[in-house]
């Protein structure tokens, strides 16, 4: 049949749990975002094409095809995460973004509405990122170290969710510096945490029970973690509210 | 806490640098500090109750792409230029030469920042909690103080000089393109 090539014509395409994020249902199950581009791939990932529901004949609407093997926050949702924090709308802020192919899809979920602000510090990966984000109007590509934030103050509003995958020892504090200046109160932060970025020695289960205790130090209160498997080894996500209101205590 | 200069002055402005241009914040209040802190806590998730705490002075857009350019650039190494000076003397924040006592400071995010500016005008210059907090309410709430904003304006100037920043960042390699041209 027609776009066969391209995904099939048999694909269906349904609404996951998490808004903004689709599941294609065709001889094998994807998971699938809104291309904020229609007609462009950004790293050769697979488009899947099918009409609009209540279009005129012929309309179409258009998914990129996201595969967990190669995204974190893909793996986090196949996996069973609770709530992902990154929406339609959504103002996100991006560590480590390295070419940007996650980047992509966030960029598809958060939609017109929304913005990416993307921190990459190697020139390599910033080149990819600052040309992909050329075609996406909702992206804010920041070529600059993550660990010193004030740089880049003059570029980034205050944010819902910070998603971090710098694969740096020193990850939380990175994350609790950018959450002091850019995170509202009741955002969340969402961070990958890879056991032997931090520490080779120990076992993976106690290097990111170390993390989850630097995050609550810094005003973090977790409230899932997740292993990546079958995509990622040794690979967890952990996601934590930041400055959790307190009920108003009355006075006496 | 970090101060640079005496330990008399209060803070009274707040300098907040953006994508669109500078702002001047004032008090409207003169809590003491630790109150200030705290009443910041408790409102700065709404508008109507922050605003209570600080109104906008003064605002200078940046006027090209290149003058973002160039501003952002020295606010990145913690330099006060041209633009930044005229703007703070327009607001009046300039001492004369005789003046020795301070009596009110500048808040800034950066100490580097903050340094720059103690050295070029004698004003004063405080950064620490208080600023950060409040300098949370002012990004989360920018584009109501600046009415002639709009929420979309202040992130199409982030968009447009998060590129032409991240650009110059970026080494192109010379070699590679010339390859391309085969």
């Amino acid at each position: 049949g027609r776009g066969g090539a391209r995904g099939g014509a048999r694909v269906v395409v349904e609404p996951h749990r998490h808004s903004g994020i689709f599941i294609g249902r065709g001889k094998e199950d994807v998971l699938l975002t809104l291309n904020l581009t229609p007609g462009h791939s950004v790293y050769a990932e697979k488009r899947v094409s099918v009409d609009k529901v209540g279009g005129e004949a012929g309309e179409k609407v258009e998914y990129r095809v996201w595969n967990p093997f190669r995204s974190k926050v893909a793996a986090a949702v196949l996996g069973g995460v609770d709530h992902i924090h990154i929406f339609p709308g959504c103002k996100l802020l991006y560590l480590g973004a390295a070419s940007g192919t996650t980047v992509s899809h966030c960029s598809d979920i958060v939609g017109p509405e929304g913005v990416v602000y993307a921190v990459e510090f190697s020139s390599r990966s910033g080149r990819d990122l600052v040309e992909m984000s050329k075609k996406r109007p909702n992206i804010v590509p920041i070529v600059e170290d993550a660990r010193h934030p004030l740089k880049y103050r003059m570029l980034v509003g205050m944010v819902d969710t910070i998603f971090s995958d710098v694969a740096q020892p020193d990850q939380a504090r990175i994350v609790g510096l950018n959450a002091q200046y850019f995170l509202k109160n009741g955002g969340h932060c969402v961070i990958s945490i890879k056991a032997n970025c931090i520490d080779s020695t120990a076992p993976p289960e106690q290097v990111f029970a170390g993390e989850v205790k630097k995050l609550r130090e810094m005003s973090f209160k977790p409230q899932e973690q997740i292993t990546l498997e079958p995509y990622e080894r040794d690979h967890a996500v952990v996601i934590a509210e930041y400055r959790v209101s307190k009920k108003q205590k009355t006075s006496e | 806490a970090e101060y640079m200069g005496g330990s008399s002055m209060v803070l009274k402005f707040i300098l907040f640098e953006s994508a669109s241009g500078y702002a001047l914040f004032e008090r409207t209040h003169s809590e003491e500090i630790g109150e200030l802190l705290d009443e910041v806590q408790k409102s700065v998730m709404e508008f109507s109750k922050f605003s209570r705490l600080l109104k906008l002075k003064g605002f200078v857009p940046f006027i090209s792409a290149e003058s973002s350019l160039e501003n952002i650039n020295n606010i990145t190494e913690g330099v006060m230029n041209e633009t930044l000076l005229a703007f703070l003397e327009n607001q009046g924040l300039q001492k004369s030469k005789g003046d020795k006592k301070s009596k009110f400071s500048l808040g800034v995010l950066d100490p580097k920042l903050g340094g720059s500016i103690k050295d070029q005008t004698q004003i004063d210059c405080e950064c620490n909690d208080t600023v950060n907090e409040l300098c949370r309410g002012i990004r989360l709430h920018l584009a109501k103080f600046l009415k002639e904003l709009d929420n979309g304006d202040v992130e199409k100037a982030q968009i447009g000089l998060g590129h032409s920043y991240s650009r110059t960042k970026v080494k192109f390699d010379v070699n590679r393109a010339d390859n391309m041209i085969i």
